[in-house]
């Protein structure tokens, strides 16, 4: 059923939607700059950093174990998983899961991340919401039902409005979502203005908790090293290599 | 006495970019560095921005490495005055002590820095680099394995303790860090090539067998490698010539002497083209080739 067709003033375009749109884009520039002087120099322990560089050579052991004789394989791989004494058997590391309570590093992160993020956005939301009321600004090009209409549309009452025409502070909401990838392409990968990826962290980075990953990670590598076999890559590479003439182009 | 800049018509922008490239090749060829920067920090530093602070990183380096104490004190100040509290400075305070030959004041001041920051990887290898500047060998070789129980990856750490090895002559541990080499970089030829040789040099039977599968792997890897072709060469003969080798080993490695000769052979023609002295270079190949030959019994 064709529903009569609003005619917004074009003013609206100019002195709504535009502003929005900048005002949404320099809070995100103004976020990433004030995160960035926020951040907290990360002091790693020797103890992490040495752990690290364990895990990354028992990796390429695993890897790249058939460059280097089997003799040698076997011996690395027995100094990690022999049963007694084996580098991943000895070595337990003391967990402490750092409760945001009790770790005070952490619970200041987190204090910032949410002035960063969270705050301005609620602020401006409201001031928005606040100064631009009592009008339609623009209309989602896709069919929303009635459910939606006092959360889009939150100063305009009007029983009888479709609910794919949104007030300011919805157009605002998608913005921020929306500028993230204008974000990227500003202010390069990994930049403090993205407020989704921040949420997403939040909601998944709860259940992470790093130490405890160490014993778990010594944990898996072990498993990963029993099962590793050595295919020596050299087996035949004289044959290979005296299958064709060298090339010897720009030899002089 | 000529400025850079009139002798090879540059102008600063493409001194700047020089030492960029210089720099991030990692090359170490001071006196270049030394006058390209000195004229570069002289005449043209308001214009370099915060460029200059790494320049004169890489100035005072060159510096110490030519003897020129005075810019290496220049540029260790200004660092100085810029950040102050900076471990990377205090470092190439260090470096400066160490090459005026204070080693104890420079261990002092690296002391001071690890107590900071007990992860700093810098100033740990350059304690161990004054040990090797004393002469004292057996101390650096224990330091640098205790730095390499902590720091597993760190693959000049590991190439340098090879190199210790070598030259105490303890050629089965330096293959062991040869082979962490090969394993972190396995297309990289001049690894394998090196083994091959600690290999040769180890000698045996065993070790001469693998040493001649490196020297065919270096090759696949780069097939211009002419060391590693000579290296192919030796070894296969060595084995071919050995009595406790059986028949067809020994038919094989014959094989595998022959097609190497026959490369270093073409090697040499293709590289002597074009001169007239081709005939007698290529006659001096065969002949050496001959006289390396170990005489097969």
């Amino acid at each position: 059923m064709a529903e009569p067709e609003l005619l917004l003033d074009s003013n609206i375009r100019l002195w709504v939607v535009l502003p929005i749109v900048f005002i949404t884009f320099l809070v995100g520039v103004i976020r990433h700059y004030v995160s960035i002087l926020l951040q907290s120099d990360k002091k790693l322990t020797l103890e992490q950093v040495s752990d690290s560089q364990v895990l990354i050579r028992s990796r390429i052991l695993r890897e790249n174990g058939k460059y280097i004789p089997k003799q040698s394989f076997l011996m690395r791989k027995f100094y990690f998983n022999n049963q007694e004494d084996g580098f991943f058997k000895k070595t337990k590391r003391k967990v402490v899961p750092p409760s945001p309570m009790t770790d005070p590093s952490m619970l200041t992160d987190m204090m910032k991340g949410n002035v960063t993020n969270v705050l301005p956005m609620i602020l401006i939301g409201g001031w928005i919401n606040w100064t631009f009321s009592g009008f339609v600004t623009t209309k989602v090009p896709f069919p929303l039902t009635l459910r939606f209409k006092p959360m889009l549309q939150q100063g305009i009452e009007l029983l009888s409005l479709d609910a794919s025409w949104v007030s300011s502070a919805s157009w605002y909401f998608l913005n921020v979502f929306g500028l993230r990838s204008m974000y990227s392409l500003i202010l390069g990968q990994d930049n403090g203005a993205d407020q989704s990826r921040i949420m997403q962290e939040q909601m998944s980075g709860a259940a992470m908790a790093m130490p405890a990953d160490t014993n778990k990670a010594f944990k898996a590598e072990w498993e990963a090293l029993e099962l590793t076999d050595h295919q020596w890559a050299l087996e035949s590479v004289e044959e290979d290599l005296m299958s064709r003439e060298l090339d010897l182009d720009g030899i002089c | 006495m000529a400025s850079v800049s009139e002798m090879y018509d540059v102008g600063w922008e493409e001194m700047r970019d020089k030492l960029r490239k210089w720099r991030e090749d990692n090359r170490r060829n001071s006196e270049q560095i030394v006058d390209v920067g000195e004229e570069l920090i002289s005449e043209h530093a308001s214009k370099l921005g915060d460029d200059i602070w790494i320049i004169y990183e890489q100035v005072m380096i060159a510096a110490l490495d030519c003897s020129r104490d005075d810019l290496a004190l220049t540029c260790l100040q200004e660092l100085r005055k810029q950040f102050p509290d900076s471990h990377r400075v205090k470092r190439l305070a260090g470096m400066r002590l160490e090459a005026l030959e204070r080693y104890e004041e420079a261990n002092k001041h690296y002391d001071a820095i690890l107590q900071d920051d007990p992860t700093n990887t810098a100033a740990r290898k350059r304690k161990i680099a004054i040990l090797k500047a004393q002469g004292k060998s057996t101390e650096a070789i224990r330091e640098l394995n205790e730095y390499l129980e902590q720091f597993v990856g760190d693959q000049e750490a590991w190439h340098e303790l090879s190199e210790l090895y070598i030259n105490e002559h303890d050629y089965g541990k330096a293959a062991f860090c040869l082979e962490e080499l090969m394993m972190t970089n396995p297309h990289n030829h001049l690894y394998c090539e090196q083994y091959a040789e600690v290999k040769y040099t180890q000698g045996g039977l065993e070790n001469m067998e693998l040493s001649r599968k490196y020297f065919a792997q270096a090759l696949r890897l780069n097939n211009r490698n002419m060391r590693a072709l000579f290296g192919l060469y030796m070894s296969a003969s060595h084995i071919a010539s050995s009595p406790k080798v059986s028949a067809k080993v020994k038919k094989d490695n014959i094989k595998y002497a022959a097609w190497a000769a026959t490369q270093i052979n073409r090697a040499y023609k293709l590289a002597g083209r074009g001169t007239k002295e081709t005939k007698y270079s290529v006659k001096a190949v065969e002949e050496m080739l001959e006289s390396m030959q170990i005489t097969m019994s």
